[in-house]
């Protein structure tokens, strides 16, 4: 290694000198000892605004879809958008966890469960939105295919099928990731309890885990053939969302380009919430030294290149709807920017492709002020651009005269507002529950830099 | 918050407590309340002990009668299932209607169901018994008679025989009795201009399927006025070619507003109403000089001199080239042409369309008046306010009020109602709760139509009858038998009841002697059929006073465009605002404008911008020292230099409160046109009420979904191959059953008159959503006329499109439903199972027609007693969140089928009607078996106009359209 030069040797991964110990006190010890009371402020604030949110679903399912903005032509009005956001957002957490660890990027070890987590709880608030919207809310089980005394099949035929599959099995493999990443670490956990209740809990949890040879074998053998597995669902969940869209026929939506473009939308999105997450975690909780401002920088790369990418995708989309000469899609493209919500799809445009371009200097990328502005301003670019696509193209369909305005009610804001508040307590409670950092994962890599170390200086 | 979801709570209405008996009650009941619904005797549901002979569970009857709206009568024939009347279509036998009415009168069946409605007699305001209240009226009628003080009877256009009978029987033990018929959003104008020009009152009938040149001026003759219906299915007939070179008739039309008619015009001159006359005589100038027609005796070509048609055009703003291209198509077209000129506008312009048919030889041919019936004289704006006058003076001893809203309808409505409180006893005979009710002493409820007996003089040679569809369903009398009531109780011997009264008269005047048939049959069949045709002497043609003519012309002379014109005419759907408690007319969209649930100022473009206002800006009109503030629409097409508004709206009710503004204000209390006024003023008031519209966009973009087609471009494009043959498809060729359903629609046919939308509402129980939620976008219309404007905006053309589900046979919305809830038959439609939608809306989403509807609320939960009485019991009620379209009413496809099976044979082309169909007065929409290639669906889907909406898309719909002709006088692209 030594002999490498200096800009080709792998930096490394933990910022100071710690131990192995360090990291279990530092870790660990976070879900067993009392909170500082800004965690009880925030976790209450969060609360109450998805306190707030539940609320608001449950006055719009007893009183009817009617109390939020949809109407004819705009059918699909903000939970759609939600869902299909929620979704974006969780998409981080699996491309960090797996496909940086099949490309064997070791620094995705120290943030890879914490966005793990995002995904799940990303997850949990989109899959709340397409069972709220129907209009028989107390029935979505009617899209579920098991037999009953209906004598009813779904049809498979239906975009909103594969839907369904997509995002069930999407959420329970990443459920299933995250929980597997967590074996190890919730047995080190119920070593170092000290209260009998915590131990049994932990110890369930772990499932007998006591970390030999075997078990370890076995153990990352089947993390690996879990990843290779979850590879394929990251890439295709989002592809079946689009088909949502794409498999129509309305202008806007009918789009071959639509699979690959919501994975990168979804990713960007995710990777751009990501950031946001870390740069409040590692200051509040003090994990500077884990997630180092190398890892911001290099989250935040992955933030330009898909910004570059979205970029391309929006050009290609515009250029294929004019290059057409199809006067529906001329059209529908055209009005997302000069339309009557144009600032809709400028923002879009400005949020996604244009601001995130500061982060091409290494002094933004590192500055953790401009680095949310810009996460932030993607996360609301990429919330717009689900309402330019959805909304937008909806409300100006194939005959003028079914073109109408769309207006959301306080009840689309609330049920919106309260998603955020269910993800963020959520957040709130698995930072303080649960080891936030792949503990046995960023072991190997403080073994590693501190034997380098010791190399260098001897 | 959404103010929309009042009322709409589903989950609000606790159930009661439900004992083991209750329960079981219910079950025996809903068996029997699947068909009944909801019943006002609901609790007490038992079989039939003694079932009558005509009704059979589960069948529909339908009756024949009548129903009178202003001064038409409508042959109509009624739905009755169980009782319960839930469906009005035109009289097949009617020789005028001929199986079709208005959408107004299809509407009544709500008017019927109206919770609105009257429900008791009241007397001071509380309750009474009828026998207490009518000795009390009795009273005060007998002690006015004793001291011959006068009596005010105030009624609508009367012209009903029962009617007339018993208002005379109440003259005659009431001498001072003064009875005024008054119809407010009538015009007089006509009826006076006709005893001047032609020295008599009667109005002939426009014979517009004779007529092969329409020369309109500022008349709505397919629209707002009276006899729009037989003129709809007359202009139809000149419209609708089956291959290129068919002769088409060719409509002018000189108007301000723009009209339904308006929109069908193939040369349309938007000119302020005052310019009427001028332009007709300039027209008739014409005539006389470049195409030699003779001048009526009595009048000069000098008279006509200061008529020259560049002159005229150019002062009024018109196209000089339109006139001479109508006085060239009028020659030509001789007496087979048509000149008609609006109610609204002052005797001039009546003179100068009667000139015009005059020399043209048309009167008594396209004006038709040989058996013509006078109603009478209706009283003017004037009059009622003389009328006022006189009350305020405390000259009557007492006012009875017959179905008429004297305290909204009049010009100053707060001075009426001062007026009225001066008269001693105020009496209202009315149907529902009204302005003019609150301030009455006596208020005594009448029967609907649909629950009376009555007949109607609609020609000397033409006897209509009226019969009850139901027992009156609150404790209500018939208004004849009310006012006999009083004549009895004054002593003179008379049969009150209206059926006996009305049997007496016709056994006595109509029954004709020496007929072989006893009276028994004679009335049966006159009740059956609902027409009675006579033979009556026809009257010699009208002629046309020349003198009258020069004198009007001199009037027309001088008359110069000034300040800004006012029209004011009925509202196509309210009316004079009778209707404004009807959920259904309320929602129906206008036909042009596309506005709901109110009224507007429609101004044209260059007007709004002189104003600085645009769409949904307050603007105070002022006229004559009256103000009323209307939202502002700007309407392409609408004239510069005048403005419009509609009358009837501005009521109080729980359906019309909050809907428009009252602009009778602004009708004129003096002058020969009281509804059209001038030196009007527009100012902005800086409020806004933004427009409830169905429709929001009017161009087309570039799209190519409407055609309008000039006689030489369907030469051009008459079947070319792309238009009919389907393209490629990688699902597999659907097989068909016995049958393949399919629709044609000629648009070149279709006024946009919306009666198949008031049909298919009533048909299918289409939901009322209210303001609120039709602002939002979210009609429950499954048929839509969507109207397009194409061209110039300040007189574009107008294209209107019938638009409804397409019933694709590769439908965008089926493969889409993730529960199978959106099906294809095996017949070709598109089927919706409500029991299975959970409502996720993708089928709405992707299809392109926007032909479906979704219930964003439980709309029906809001639906008040006992409204819902008018529900068809052969279709689903939809319940909350579920998605609804059009059927092609399946319902009807099924009951034809089985008839047909009953008896035995296959079905006949004709024997199944959906709603729409039924309706249509143009018989614009032909419905039927595709696979029967003799069928005239077939044959139509195979017309050389016939084109699909959207086809490029591989729907595969099974409406053909067809493309409308404009006739324009000069070929050119249009």
């Amino acid at each position: 290694m030594s002999s490498l030069p200096e800009s080709l040797r792998e930096k490394p991964l933990v910022e100071g000198r710690v131990s192995l110990a360090d990291l279990d006190e530092h870790v660990q010890s976070l879900s067993e000892t009392n909170p500082p009371r800004s965690w009880y402020v925030a976790v209450s604030i969060t609360s109450l605004v998805a306190l707030v949110g539940l609320s608001t679903v449950g006055y719009m399912v007893s009183h009817g879809i009617g109390t939020m903005g949809n109407n004819e032509p705009v059918v699909w009005g903000f939970p759609i958008v939600n869902f299909v956001f929620w979704v974006g957002i969780g998409h981080a957490g699996t491309l960090i966890s797996v496909i940086l660890l099949l490309y064997r990027q070791r620094w995705r070890n120290a943030i890879s469960r914490t966005a793990e987590a995002v995904t799940v709880f990303a997850f949990i608030c989109a899959m709340m939105f397409p069972a709220i919207h129907i209009g028989r809310p107390w029935m979505p089980h009617w899209l579920l295919p098991y037999p009953n005394s209906r004598g009813m099949w779904i049809d498979f035929r239906s975009p909103l099928i594969w839907d369904v599959f997509a995002v069930f099995t999407y959420f329970g493999v990443s459920i299933l990731f995250w929980y597997m990443g967590l074996i190890p670490d919730l047995a080190s956990l119920r070593g170092r309890t000290k209260s009998k209740v915590k131990r049994a809990v932990y110890g369930l949890l772990s499932w007998g885990w006591v970390g030999d040879a075997r078990h370890w074998l076995q153990y990352e053998k089947a993390y690996l053939i879990l990843a290779g597995l979850t590879t394929t669902l990251a890439l295709s969940v989002h592809s079946i969302v689009s088909m949502d869209f794409a498999a129509s026929i309305l202008p806007g939506w009918h789009m071959t380009i639509f699979p690959p473009y919501f994975v990168v939308g979804a990713a960007f999105s995710g990777f751009a919430g990501v950031v946001i997450v870390f740069a409040f975690v590692r200051t509040t909780m003090k994990l500077e030294g884990y997630i180092t401002m190398r890892h911001m920088d290099l989250l935040n790369k992955m933030v330009l290149f898909l910004s570059c990418v979205m970029t391309y995708a929006y050009i290609m989309e515009g250029f294929t709807a004019w290059y057409s000469s199809n006067v529906f899609d001329r059209y529908i493209f055209a009005n997302y920017v000069f339309g009557d919500q144009w600032w809709a799809g400028c923002l879009t445009i400005f949020c996604n492709c244009v601001l995130p371009q500061l982060l091409w200097f290494p002094k933004m990328r590192r500055s953790v002020p401009a680095m949310v502005t810009v996460a932030a301003g993607v996360t609301l670019g990429m919330w717009f651009e689900r309402y330019t696509i959805l909304i937008l193209s909806l409300h100006r369909g194939y005959l003028p005269a079914t073109w109408g305005t769309f207006r959301p009610t306080i009840v689309d804001a609330g049920i919106l507002v309260g998603s955020i508040g269910i993800f963020l307590t959520l957040l709130l409670l698995f930072l303080k529950n649960m080891p936030i950092i792949a503990a046995w994962e960023v072991k190997p890599d403080i073994v590693h830099y501190q034997k380098d170390a010791e190399v260098e200086h001897a | 918050m959404d103010e929309g979801m009042k009322d709409q709570d589903a989950s609000s209405s606790a159930p009661e407590s439900m004992s083991r008996r209750r329960f079981l009650s219910l079950m025996a009941a809903s068996a029997a309340a699947t068909s009944a619904c909801a019943s006002p005797d609901r609790d007490t549901i038992v079989p039939y002990t003694k079932k009558p002979s005509d009704v059979v569970p589960g069948v529909a009857n339908h009756y024949a009668s009548t129903y009178q709206e202003g001064l038409v009568a409508y042959g109509v024939l009624v739905k009755a299932r169980e009782g319960r009347p839930i469906h009005i279509e035109g009289n097949d036998e009617h020789p005028i209607f001929a199986g079709k009415t208005s959408h107004r009168a299809q509407a009544e069946i709500m008017g019927l169901y109206d919770a609105e409605r009257l429900r008791e007699p009241r007397l001071g305001g509380a309750p009474a018994s009828w026998e207490k209240a009518q000795a009390a009226v009795a009273a005060a009628l007998e002690k006015a008679a004793r001291e011959r003080k006068p009596v005010l009877l105030l009624t609508p256009a009367v012209i009903s025989p029962a009617r007339r009978a018993a208002i005379a029987a109440l003259g005659r033990v009431l001498p001072g009795l003064r009875h005024v018929a008054w119809e407010p959003a009538l015009s007089a104008t006509e009826r006076a201009a006709a005893e001047a020009l032609y020295g008599t009152p009667v109005a002939p009938r426009y014979r517009v399927e004779r007529a092969k040149v329409l020369a309109l001026f500022e008349a709505d003759l397919l629209g707002s006025m009276d006899a729009a219906v037989p003129a709809v299915a007359g202009y139809a007939r000149g419209r609708m070619p089956s291959r290129p070179g068919e002769p088409l008739s060719r409509l002018y039309a000189f108007e301000s507003r723009l009209s339904l008619t308006g929109t069908k015009a193939d040369a349309r001159v938007p000119v302020r109403p005052s310019a009427a006359a001028p332009l007709a005589f300039a027209v008739a100038r014409l005539l006389h000089e470049r195409h030699g027609l003779a001048l009526p005796a009595g009048l000069s070509a000098g008279d006509l001199a200061p008529f020259r048609a560049d002159r005229v055009a150019k002062r009024w703003g018109a196209d000089p080239a339109v006139l001479s291209a109508l006085a060239r198509d009028l020659a030509r077209a001789g007496r087979e042409s048509l000149a008609v000129a609006g109610p609204s506008l002052p005797e001039e312009a009546h003179a100068a369309a009667g000139l015009l048919n005059a020399m043209l030889g048309a009167e008594g041919y396209t004006l038709e008046a040989a058996h013509s019936v006078d109603p009478g004289p209706l009283a003017s704006p004037a009059e009622m306010a003389r009328l006022a006058r006189e009350l305020a003076e405390g000259k009557y001893a007492a006012a009875v009020f017959w179905e008429t809203n004297p305290s909204y309808a009049v010009s100053d409505a707060d001075g009426f109602g001062a007026a009225l409180d001066k008269t001693p006893l105020k009496v209202c005979l009315g149907l529902r709760e009204d302005e003019t009710s609150r301030r009455c002493d006596a208020v005594l409820p009448v029967n609907h139509w649909l629950e009376s007996w009555s007949d109607y003089e609609a020609s000397t040679d033409l006897l209509a009858l009226q019969q009850p569809l139901i027992q009156p369903l609150y404790d209500t009398k018939q208004g004849e038998e009310i006012i006999l009531g009083w004549v009895k109780a004054l002593g003179a011997p008379v049969e009150t009841d209206p059926r006996a009264g009305l049997m007496a008269r016709w056994r006595r005047e109509v029954y004709p002697v020496g007929t072989l048939a006893s009276f028994d049959e004679f009335w049966t069949a006159a009740v059956h059929d609902g027409v009675l045709r006579r033979d009556a002497a026809a009257r010699a043609p009208r002629r046309l006073r020349g003198s009258a003519v020069a004198s009007s012309a001199k009037k027309a002379a001088a008359a110069r465009p000034g300040g800004l014109e006012l029209l004011l005419e009925p509202d196509y759907k309210v009316w004079d605002g009778r209707y404004a408690g009807n959920g259904w007319l309320q929602e129906l969209p206008d036909p042009v404008a596309k506005v709901c649930w109110g009224n507007f100022l429609s101004v044209s473009g260059a007007d709004a911008k002189t104003f600085g206002l645009s769409d949904g800006d307050v603007a105070a009109v002022k006229v004559g020292g009256r103000s009323v503030e209307l939202p502002v629409l700007v309407q392409p097409g609408q004239a510069a230099g005048a403005v419009f508004a509609a009358l009837g709206y501005g009521r109080q009710g729980d359906v019309a409160s909050g809907c428009g503004a009252s602009v009778y204000p602004l009708v004129a209390d003096d002058g020969s046109a009281p509804f059209l006024r001038s030196g009007v003023s527009v100012s902005g008031t800086g409020a806004r009420r933004p427009l409830v519209r169905s429709q929001q966009e009017f161009g087309l973009h570039d799209r190519d979904i409407v055609r309008l087609w000039t006689p030489g471009e369907y030469a051009r494009r008459a079947k070319t191959p792309e238009d009919t043959e389907e393209l490629a498809t990688l699902n597999d060729e659907p097989r068909w059953g016995e049958h393949k359903w399919g629709m044609a629609i000629d648009l070149s046919a279709c006024v946009g008159c919306a009666g198949c939308q008031v049909a298919c509402q009533s048909e299918n129980n289409v939901a009322v959503v209210g303001p609120e939620q039709a602002a939002r976008g979210r009609n429950m219309h499954w048929i839509r006329n969507d109207v397009y404007f194409v061209g110039d905006p300040a007189n574009p053309q107008v294209a209107h499109e019938v638009m409804l589900c397409q019933q694709c046979d590769d439908a965008p919305c089926e493969p889409v439903c993730p529960v199978a809830a959106s099906v294809h038959s095996e017949d070709g439609l598109n089927e919706q199972v409500y029991n299975r939608c959970i409502g996720v809306r993708y089928c709405e989403a992707n299809c392109p027609y926007g032909a479906r509807r979704f219930n964003f609320f439980d709309y029906t939960s809001s639906i008040q007693d006992p409204a819902e009485l008018a529900f068809n019991p052969e279709v689903s009620v939809r319940p909350r969140g579920v998605a609804e379209k059009c059927t092609f009413c399946v319902q009807r496809i099924r009951n034809g089928e089985q008839i047909a099976k009953d008896e035995g044979r296959p079905l006949r082309d004709g024997d199944i009607r959906p709603a729409c169909a039924a309706a249509c007065p143009a018989e614009a929409i032909v419905f039927g078996d595709l696979k029967d290639p003799n069928s005239r669906v077939s044959r139509l889907a195979r017309s050389d106009r016939g084109y699909k909406v959207l086809r490029e898309l591989g729907t595969r719909p099974a409406v053909t359209y067809l493309a409308e002709l404009k006739n324009p006088a000069e070929e050119k692209t249009i």
